[in-house]
């Protein structure tokens, strides 16, 4: 091997500043999670858990987690569930899917403020009350585009001929529906969910302008970030960047492999 | 079974797809018991004949009928009919057993049963030790061979077959032609198989319905398809011929001439109506097999004409000569296949020679 | 095409369903929303009630009045700036994970994305904390003796924010541009090395005019995503630091005009059209499926 070109020196060095920078924030709270900083200074002598142990005891955040939690399980159902009929719907020409289509993507492409505030003005027109059910209808508007888009793109990659096949070998429509259509989206399925899991975690836009009084762990935070935190956040941070790598590392294996998989079929 | 009583009937069957006429006036009878090739180059129709058949596209017009009824609206899982898919089709999420008991499971018919049906099926494609494999872990013959066996279990009325060997490598293609011969002797099941590769319907079938544009244009034996082709389309489409157009002369018991650049050539009419009754100076074309030309000896009358061999290519068993024949300004080319022999050829490039060939072995297509 | 069997009444009735949500879902959810928020735009306020009557008055106001206009225009500008930013640096970065082989590749992809999956209110917290005058970039700065003293020239200003935005935003501008640069076949800079370019040449005329789609998907995505934001700058921006987004914001929170704040939302949202527009025209890559 020669020695790396100069050209290459200059593009890894500018690569590892990128990284750096995209990492620095999250380093600033994991680092202060484990130790005390004052006026700037990390004091690296004594590292403690004690930030664990005071997230453990924070009410109020471990309650707007849970908010958070629940709002995002009804956003993934809902979202998977209408996502995934869309999807099936859309497949295969039909009438006016180019513009419904453009529909369920606008509020992925418009600011989250425009999708926010028209929603906030929606609900007040329909008398809809703001609270959680608002912002799961707001988080699953948001994401739905996600999961039509993951289940249509499985579904266009699948070949035709397969369903064809078990209508062929006698089977009625729900059976092939159940047996042949579902299981070969079942993990463009979990995949969707992921994501959609993953995004409605951290949505603080549209949350904000449509959340009543319970509100989400973003939206808590940002109340609270005003004041500045307590340690304890810190802990929540490592906890949840942890979670995060782990669901990201589960969302790519539900999505890419299998697919290698079919196009070897 | 038996070959003579009619599975199925196609009658005037049209189809389109929108405004585009993709099957003119279909007239087809598949016997029971047979193996039917359905012959034609790409775009002919070939697979939507079989897509008609198998329900998985609707009439525009016509119909067909199984056994005498009309079975043209039966949904696709009614009808007693299996495919083997181009691209086979398997189900990627289930195993190989998965995938052949699938049409027993559907049927809601005992686990049991099904079992022991799939592992008979297996061994009927000889895959019993795959059982558990997924498709994707078998190679292009093995999945081949799971449709097959797929197709198979539901004992089907009709198995209908598109492409299915077009992706496999020569020498597998080979082998699968002779497998799947084997077994439709073995279960007995009539067969419609769909190819473009006119060696591979010769080899395999019982009868051949050769198709183009969407129109069916002959449906015979291969030895009747080889040998008495009805159209230009046929006579070339099948088998190295020689074509040499001309004008009719009269009708001469079993025989007719036919006026020619290369003179008159007298062929057989025997068994072909049409022939004998087409009225005189109607355009034609003389047409022999390569084999069925030969250099002329002194006895040989009828037929003969002469040419300058321009090209000769050794072909294993047998040697090619491509010869032009006839007076310069309508020269033919023509070529003619004889046995090679070890001491070389008897021929040589740029060598006139006299040629002929017997008038039982020519035959006549009108144009 | 293929037609299900049996035609039982209940499978025909959920086919049914099925169609009138297919229509309904993004009707009622999306497009009623917006059209509503669109006819808001052309009502007035009076006394803090909404009137429900036509105005134009709205759009006459962000016209006319002086402070509009000059924000607008800044935010743009600034969203601009970030794209820019964020794609000079995403650029190499990208290009370099295309030398990488295999495996490596898509591991070091990943590790550049996932911070885009990490809490958005933590990571403007934290980078604000290190723009302050107390953080990390200060004393970094002072260390290496470009400063004499710790500057609030990075906080709670403009450039905080634009510090900001790039730096949330530059995974989004990675992915695009690494997706294009990873469908230029290698067969075709192999093609220009045999035929005597340099690898700069072949950087310039092969690489980059093939990537250029991408990066204009990349400018696009960084340009929508900045101008929505109202978060970061109200939390980085300071009282200097005022961007089109807080501005609509605030007349739902503060202001409570709501109607205005609709009529600055067509304007905003005009903005972002045009610039999918753009994006989608020149990301569409020419000719690279070779
Ligand atoms: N779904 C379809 N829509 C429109 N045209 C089609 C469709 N399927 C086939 N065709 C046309 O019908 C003709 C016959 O096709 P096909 O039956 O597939 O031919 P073959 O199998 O002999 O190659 C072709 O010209 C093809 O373009
Ligand atoms: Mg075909």
């Amino acid at each position: 091997m020669s020695a790396p070109r100069p050209s290459t020196i200059f593009l890894a060095a500018i690569t590892a500043l990128v990284a750096v920078l995209l990492y620095s924030p999250l380093f600033v709270p994991i680092v202060s999670s484990f130790f005390t900083i004052s006026h700037g200074n990390v004091d690296w002598s004594s590292p403690t858990l004690s930030t664990y142990v005071a997230l453990a005891g924070n009410h109020e955040i471990l309650a707007a987690l849970r908010t958070t939690l629940i709002v995002g399980l009804c956003t993934v159902v809902l979202s998977v569930v209408s996502g995934t009929l869309l999807a099936l719907y859309y497949h295969g020409r039909r009438f006016g899917r180019s513009y419904l289509q453009f529909i369920i993507f606008l509020p992925f492409l418009m600011p989250p403020i425009i999708s926010g505030l028209a929603l906030l003005i929606f609900f007040r027109e329909i008398g809809l009350e703001r609270s959680l059910l608002t912002v799961v209808i707001g988080h699953t508007v948001f994401v739905l585009a996600i999961v039509y888009r993951t289940v249509l793109m499985r579904l266009q990659s699948m070949s035709r001929t397969l369903v064809e096949a078990s209508y062929d070998l006698g089977a009625t429509g729900w059976q092939t529906f159940w047996r042949i259509i579902l299981p070969n989206l079942s993990s463009a399925m979990v995949g969707g969910a992921i994501l959609a899991f993953a995004l409605s975690f951290d949505e603080t836009m549209i949350t904000i302008l449509v959340t009543g009084t319970q509100s989400t762990l973003p939206v808590r935070l940002w109340a609270m970030m005003r004041l500045g935190f307590s340690p304890d956040i810190n802990a929540l941070v490592a906890l949840i960047l942890m979670f995060t790598v782990l669901l990201c590392v589960l969302a790519a294996r539900f999505l890419i492999p299998r697919q290698m998989a079919t196009e070897r079929t | 079974m038996n070959q003579n009583i009619d599975l199925l009937t196609l009658r005037s069957v049209s189809k389109s797809y929108g405004t585009v006429p993709v099957l003119h006036d279909i007239d087809l009878s598949i016997r029971d018991g047979e193996f039917l090739t359905v012959l034609g180059p790409s775009g002919s129709g070939k697979t939507t004949v079989l897509r008609l058949i198998g329900g998985l596209e609707p009439l525009t017009a016509g119909e067909i009928r199984l056994d005498g009824q009309d079975i043209s609206r039966m949904p696709i899982n009614k009808r007693p009919f299996n495919t083997v898919f181009q691209d086979y089709a398997l189900f990627p999420h289930m195993t190989v057993s998965g995938n052949v008991g699938y049409g027993l499971s559907v049927r809601h018919i005992k686990r049991k049963e099904i079992a022991s049906r799939v592992s008979q099926a297996l061994e009927l494609v000889q895959l019993g030790r795959f059982a558990e494999r997924f498709p994707a872990q078998l190679s292009g013959g093995q999945r081949q061979r799971v449709a097959l066996a797929r197709a198979l279990i539901c004992q089907p009325r009709l198995i209908l077959l598109d492409e299915p060997l077009a992706a496999l490598d020569l020498e597998l293609r080979r082998q699968m032609q002779e497998f799947l011969k084997s077994i439709q002797r073995e279960i007995k099941t009539t067969f419609l198989f769909v190819t473009h590769d006119q060696e591979e319907a010769i080899g395999m079938a019982d009868r051949i319905c050769v198709m183009q544009a969407g129109h069916i244009r002959q449906l015979g034996t291969p030895h009747e398809l080889y040998y008495k082709p009805n159209c230009e389309f046929v006579a070339r489409f099948f088998g190295e011929n020689n074509l040499v157009a001309g004008k009719l002369g009269p009708v001469q018991g079993e025989q007719r001439p036919i006026e020619t650049a290369l003179g008159r050539l007298v062929c057989s009419i025997c068994d072909q109506p049409h022939l004998k009754t087409a009225p005189d100076g109607v355009s034609a074309f003389a047409a022999f097999r390569p084999e069925a030309l030969h250099l002329a000896d002194a006895k040989d009358g009828a037929n003969r004409f002469s040419g300058t061999i321009t090209d000769l290519a050794f072909a294993g068993s047998s040697t090619v000569a491509t010869i032009m024949a006839g007076a310069n300004d309508a020269a033919q080319r023509l070529r003619l296949r004889m046995p090679s022999r070890i001491d070389g050829s008897a021929l040589k490039s740029g060598e006139m020679v006299s040629l002929c060939f017997a008038p039982h072995e020519g035959h006549l297509v009108l144009a | 095409m293929s037609r299900a069997g049996s035609t039982h009444s209940a499978e025909g009735r959920l086919s049914q369903l099925v169609t009138v949500l297919a229509f309904a879902l993004p009707v009622i959810f999306v497009l009623v929303p917006l059209a509503i928020f669109l006819v808001y735009s052309f009502f007035g306020v009076d006394q803090g009630t909404i009137v429900y009557a036509p105005t134009l008055s709205n759009y006459v106001r962000f016209f006319t009045d002086p402070i509009f206009l000059p924000v607008f225009w800044n935010t743009i500008v600034l969203c601009v700036s970030v794209a820019v930013i964020c794609i000079l640096l995403a650029y190499p970065a990208a290009y370099f994970l295309t030398t990488l082989k295999g495996r490596w590749r898509y591991a070091l992809l990943m590790l550049l994305l996932v911070p885009l999956l990490m809490s958005y209110v933590i990571k403007i917290y934290a980078i604000r904390s290190i723009l302050g005058l107390n953080g990390f970039l200060n004393k970094a700065l002072v260390a290496l003796g470009i400063l004499d003293q710790p500057s609030t020239l990075f906080v709670f200003n403009m450039n905080a924010i634009l510090l900001t935005l790039s730096l949330l935003l530059i995974p989004f501008a990675i992915l695009p541009i690494f997706l294009s640069l990873e469908r230029i076949p290698q067969t075709l800079l192999r093609a220009s090395d045999d035929l005597g370019a340099s690898s700069l040449q072949t950087f310039l005329r092969i690489t980059l005019p093939l990537s250029l789609p991408g990066v204009a998907s990349a400018a696009s995505f960084v340009f929508v995503l900045a101008i929505g934001d109202f978060l970061t700058p109200q939390m980085v921006g300071g009282i200097s630091g005022f961007t089109f987004g807080r501005i609509l914001y605030s007349q739902f929170g503060t202001a409570y005009n709501w109607p205005f704040g609709a009529a600055l939302s067509v304007a905003l949202a005009i903005v972002v059209i045009c610039a999918i527009l753009v994006g989608e025209r020149f990301g569409r890559s020419r000719g690279t499926s070779v």
